[in-house]
């Protein structure tokens, strides 16, 4: 499946520019609600782009207010009944709040239910509170749950689109979702649950990313390029869970190093989804870098400064990467 | 209460499955063989069965299963059944014995099998497993949202079913459970019913002493529920309380607060926190069955 069927519902953007996640969801939702007369959106006082939908088809909104554990627990009854149910907000709160919601009255039951949300790394300006920063550890260790982070508007309907057949719960996590770039020429990939998309071709090193940071990884690789050299490969790998092994073990095998870039605490997302392919399969690349939020509240800030003073932004891939291409015959 | 965009509700649909509506003398009789069969349970199984909990709900259950609900237990699936969603979920060997009763399960089975390895029926129900139950439950202050997402599918879609669920008292601490009570009023899910075995005691604690829940029928009505309070051990009061339910296209859910006796039946296990769980040898059993037998010739 490729994103054509996603552009043509969006009138006007061009490939570079910022668009709206929450728009491209907001449109994708009520065009899905025209085709599957079950699909249902819940929200707990989030979306405001939401209100199409809502218009559209007023007998299967749902906004329940500040209340996360009713919404996430009113979705599974929905599910239960065979309706496919859309539950969106913020993800801090979605994540946490709503856990066990998740867990047990979801996954237990394997219902098709999706949850998409923003505020997926510190991005906002909020503070600790409002940045889902530990969500893709808490999701990916959930039994049936299927994990994804996205960085491209246009995909995120793409994605959404793709879900309509899936038998059990999705997450998909975004940044703010306000401004989000473009990252892709609509129609240049392809788009599936489950695989990564090589975002840029390289044969001296692998970034790996997911969500906003895609772009970020994809700018260094072009300042590696033209500053130092050096050809990088970067994935964007929007599947955290089932995570695409093949594609982890090829670029392993053609690359040999690898630097993992993720709006995440490092420990506990991408870096360490690669990782357990690494050791379960007994690779031992000759480079390794993950880059990511160290063990701290981060504070206040905008999303490239604190990403900056967390050694995860654009310098620090820059740097990451030229460390494991120098670290040739040994673990950087 | 209005909502900004409320939802026309269409003409119902019809409810065709039949209810047992069984007389009150008879479903005494079932709630007998329902205590009964769970202390037999009890003392089959090594292991600890809930059976305050249990013994304390029992009469609600067969009202619910023997009298009121309408489902089929050769057609699980029929649309039109009511929904029974086990919120303390551990009463589970409660409602699969009253189940069993109702003709779902095999009760010897559930004997045989309960605890062990790859059965299906466990100590918190799993629907996955266990076909026949709605959903699965275990966690408390979970059935009550799970609930009302059922109601909100009947209701918007015009369909004549009810929703029940049955939680403890205890487990209304949770905040989930009140997320919900405000989301249930606010999308008028009149086909939404909550029995609540209100036994006045938590695991390790009576209820008023350690958590003050009173006055609780209130903090219902403040929430803007229709409340129905009952003896929960009296069948002709339970059937009372049923029939006052309010249409299934009513706009207000309802509450039915059962005040009941935990370990109710078994004099020495009422009111007795060290029977919240426990298991029976063969003594406890015969003064267990016993004790049943007592109460039952003093009614």
């Amino acid at each position: 499946m490729t994103m054509a069927a996603t552009t043509e519902q969006i009138t006007s953007f061009t490939f570079g520019d910022l668009l709206s996640s929450r728009t491209v969801i907001g449109q994708t939702l009520k065009e899905l609600g025209q085709d599957h007369d079950n699909l249902w959106v819940l929200t707990p006082d989030i979306g405001a782009t939401l209100v199409e939908f809502r218009d559209t088809y007023p007998d299967r909104f749902v906004d329940v207010g500040l209340s996360e554990q009713a919404c996430v627990g009113i979705a599974a009854g929905l599910a239960a009944e065979g309706n496919i149910p859309v539950v969106s907000g913020m993800l801090p709160f979605l994540s946490m709040r709503a856990l066990e919601q998740v867990r047990s009255d979801i996954c237990y039951p394997n219902l098709p239910v999706k949850i998409v949300g923003t505020h997926g790394g510190l991005v906002g300006n909020g503070g600790s509170t409002h940045y889902a920063v530990e969500d893709l550890g808490l999701m990916t260790s959930l039994v049936n749950m299927t994990v994804t982070s996205i960085g491209d508007p246009l995909m995120v309907g793409e994605v959404l689109r793709q879900s309509m057949d899936m038998t059990g719960p999705l997450y998909i996590r975004l940044a703010v979702g306000k401004k989000d770039k473009v990252v892709y020429e609509p129609g240049s990939v392809r788009i599936e649950i489950g695989k990564g998309i090589t975002a840029r071709e390289g044969g001296d090193l692998t970034i790996f990313a997911h969500g906003e940071t895609v772009s970020q990884a994809l700018e260094a690789a072009e300042v590696l390029a033209a500053e130092h050299g050096l050809d990088a490969r970067v994935v964007d790998m929007f599947t955290l869970k089932p995570i695409d092994e093949d594609l982890v073990l090829r670029c392993a095998e053609e690359t040999g190093r690898f630097v993992v870039v993720e709006d995440h605490l490092a420990y506990g997302g991408l870096a360490s989804r690669i990782s357990d392919v690494l050791v379960d399969r007994g690779v031992r690349l000759e480079g390794f870098r993950r880059l990511g939020i160290p063990q701290v509240f981060a504070g206040f800030g905008e999303d490239t400064e604190l990403r900056d003073k967390h050694g995860y932004g654009l310098t620090a891939t820059v740097d990451a990467a030229l460390a494991v291409a120098g670290a040739k015959g040994g673990a950087s | 209460m209005s909502l900004e965009y409320r939802i026309p509700l269409g003409d119902q649909m019809p409810q065709t499955i039949t209810r047992p509506a069984l007389s009150v003398t008879k479903l005494e009789d079932k709630a007998y063989e329902l205590r009964e069969k769970l202390l037999l349970l009890c003392g089959e199984y090594d292991g600890a069965v809930h059976i305050g909990g249990d013994l304390s709900s029992a009469d609600i259950f067969t009202l619910l299963f023997q009298y009121g609900m309408h489902v089929d237990p050769q057609d699980l699936r029929n649309p039109e059944r009511d929904r029974f969603v086990l919120s303390k979920g551990h009463a589970a060997v409660c409602m699969y014995i009253a189940m069993a009763i109702r003709g779902f399960f095999d009760y010897e089975e559930i004997v045989r099998t309960y605890g062990r390895l790859d059965s299906a029926y466990g100590m918190h129900p799993c629907k996955v497993q266990l076909p026949g139950v709605e959903v699965s439950t275990g966690s408390l202050g979970h059935g009550l949202p799970l609930a009302t997402g059922m109601a909100l599918h009947g209701r918007r879609n015009a369909m004549a079913h009810r929703v029940f669920t049955l939680m403890g008292d205890g487990e209304t601490g949770e905040g989930s459970v009140w997320e919900a009570a405000l989301a249930a009023r606010s999308n008028d899910l009149g086909n939404l019913v909550a029995f609540i075995d209100r036994n006045r005691q938590l695991m390790t604690s009576f209820s008023e002493e350690r958590v003050r829940l009173e006055p609780y029928p209130d903090k219902w009505r403040a929430f803007g529920w229709n409340v129905i309070e009952v003896d929960g051990h009296d069948m002709g009061a339970l059937v009372e309380a049923f029939d006052a339910l309010p249409d299934p296209d009513s706009d207000t859910p309802t509450v039915v607060i059962c005040e009941t006796v935990k370990g109710k039946g078994v004099d020495f296990m009422e009111r007795n926190l060290a029977w919240h769980a426990g298991s029976l040898n063969d003594k406890d059993l015969q003064r267990a069955l016993a004790s049943l037998a007592d109460g039952r010739k003093a009614a």
